[in-house]
């Protein structure tokens, strides 16, 4: 098979446009921007919004879809 | 269970498929239908449906927001993309669906100034970067991914980014099930409910399933153990004669929802009288266009919008896999004329999409042997 077209999403899936969700850790809260800097399994870091989870605290996990929280995740939960 | 390892653990995988061999009875044909794009591609790259006995089938359902987006509303994009001093942002799969007038890929090709973002606020900052050029977001998705563009819409809003916009193409999840509860030519026992658009909607908008419709519906994680267990337990419904909404993901959706995320919709966006679905036409407040307070954010209305409507290609049987009524495989061009890298139907595009996942999983090889 050839290699996906240069625009397509790198993950195996689309990671934004469809039902997705990726476990993130919050590192650091920039409360005045309303976004936290989260790191997922990997270690990939990314801003992301949490209006909709507030308030988050550093190392809470949190559940992202398109840069933007959609839920708060228990500490002791898998994926 | 903390780690991915454990929700992929192929001896607790054989006994919840042991427990789903119990349960079904031998001489029935079960047809339980995983209503999200999500669920089709982990069915697909973990195989679970190799878990199951042979009377219990999975329907792949119209959950993928890229494969329902009709060929109208791709050339609207397309002709967005190529107004003068636009900058158009969308998702990466999107801009490989095929529209009348070729794909935003090759628009992007032709010199239209297309680019991919992962998030609507990826598009927010390149307006802020590009004060100077009209940026428009092709927003698309189901009741998971609306809340990131009305977030993105509030803080375009609040930071004064006047040179972006939004050309909503998101949709609902109730009404084409609805639709697809109605069809005639489909049978189901059971759904499989979507996991990440309840953690917005929570599981009460399908509750009308069960009492209007006599079907059970388990709310389902991602994971193949997930998807197993929730198989396991619409059957379980079924052997016991009875039908409800139960959460399997309960470590992630609240019955309820995210209200802050509804409350947020509520107020960016309301519902259109109709909107069309590849394959399944027309469907009255399926989708959603920015409310009269953000009508100055609206693409629609700041742009020149074609607005045609296209049939869908006549080779294409998209409209008939998105109902579950055919595999991909009984599709007449899937895997010869329609490939992933030369898609005719936008179940190609996304591997999201029903045939992207069967043929890039091998699956289409198998089940024509079995035929």
């Amino acid at each position: 098979m050839s290699d996906p077209p240069p625009e397509a999403c790198a993950a195996d899936h689309c990671i934004t446009c469809n039902d997705d969700g990726v476990p993130m850790t919050v590192l650091r809260l920039d409360a005045g921007a309303g976004l936290a800097e989260c790191t997922d399994a990997e270690g990939g870091r990314s801003a992301v919004e949490t209006a909709l989870v507030d308030p988050v605290w550093e190392g809470d996990r949190i559940l992202v879809h398109a840069g933007v929280a959609i839920a708060s995740l228990p500490a002791e939960v898998g994926p | 269970m903390k780690f991915v390892d454990e929700f992929r653990d192929a001896d607790l995988g054989r006994a919840v498929a042991g427990e789903i061999l119990s349960l079904v009875e031998p001489g029935r044909h079960y047809k339980v239908m995983e209503v999200c794009g999500g669920h089709t591609h982990s069915i697909y790259k973990y195989g679970v449906d190799d878990l199951l006995p042979s009377n219990v089938e999975l329907v792949h359902g119209p959950g993928c927001p890229v494969c329902v987006i009709p060929m109208g509303r791709v050339d609207d994009g397309i002709a967005l993309a190529h107004t003068e001093g636009v900058i158009f942002t969308c998702f990466g799969d999107m801009m490989r669906v095929p529209g009348a007038q070729g794909t935003l890929l090759e628009a992007k090709a032709a010199g239209a100034d297309v680019r991919m973002v992962y998030s609507p606020l990826d598009a927010l900052r390149i307006a802020k970067e590009n004060r100077d050029r009209e940026v428009v977001f092709y927003a698309i998705g189901f009741e998971t991914t609306a809340p990131s563009t009305a977030l993105t819409l509030k803080r375009a809003r609040a930071e004064g980014v006047a040179n972006f916009s939004c050309m909503s193409n998101h949709v609902t999840i109730v009404p084409p099930l609805r639709a697809l509860l109605e069809s005639p030519d489909l049978r189901l026992d059971g759904f499989i409910g979507p996991g990440h658009v309840s953690t917005i909607v929570g599981a009460r908008p399908f509750e009308f399933i069960p009492a209007d419709y006599g079907k059970p519906v388990v709310i389902s994680g991602f994971e193949p153990l997930d998807i197993l267990q929730s198989v396991a337990m619409v059957l379980r419904q079924l052997a016991e004669g009875r039908c409800a909404v139960e959460n399997q993901y309960t470590r992630v959706v609240p019955y309820d929802g995210n209200l802050r995320a509804l409350e947020v919709m509520a107020e960016v966006f309301e519902l259109r009288p109709h909107f069309e679905w590849r394959g399944l036409g027309f469907i009255s407040h399926s989708g959603l266009r920015l409310s009269e307070a953000y009508a100055d954010l609206d693409a629609e209305r700041r742009f020149n919008v074609p607005g045609v409507r296209v049939a869908d290609p006549k080779a294409c049987q998209c409209g008939e896999v998105l109902k579950g009524v055919i595999k991909p495989w009984e599709c007449k061009v899937f895997g010869t004329a329609c490939t992933p890298e030369r898609p005719i139907g936008t179940c190609m595009v996304s591997s999201e999409g029903a045939c992207a996942a069967y043929y890039n999983y091998g699956r289409f090889a198998r089940d024509r042997e079995v035929v």
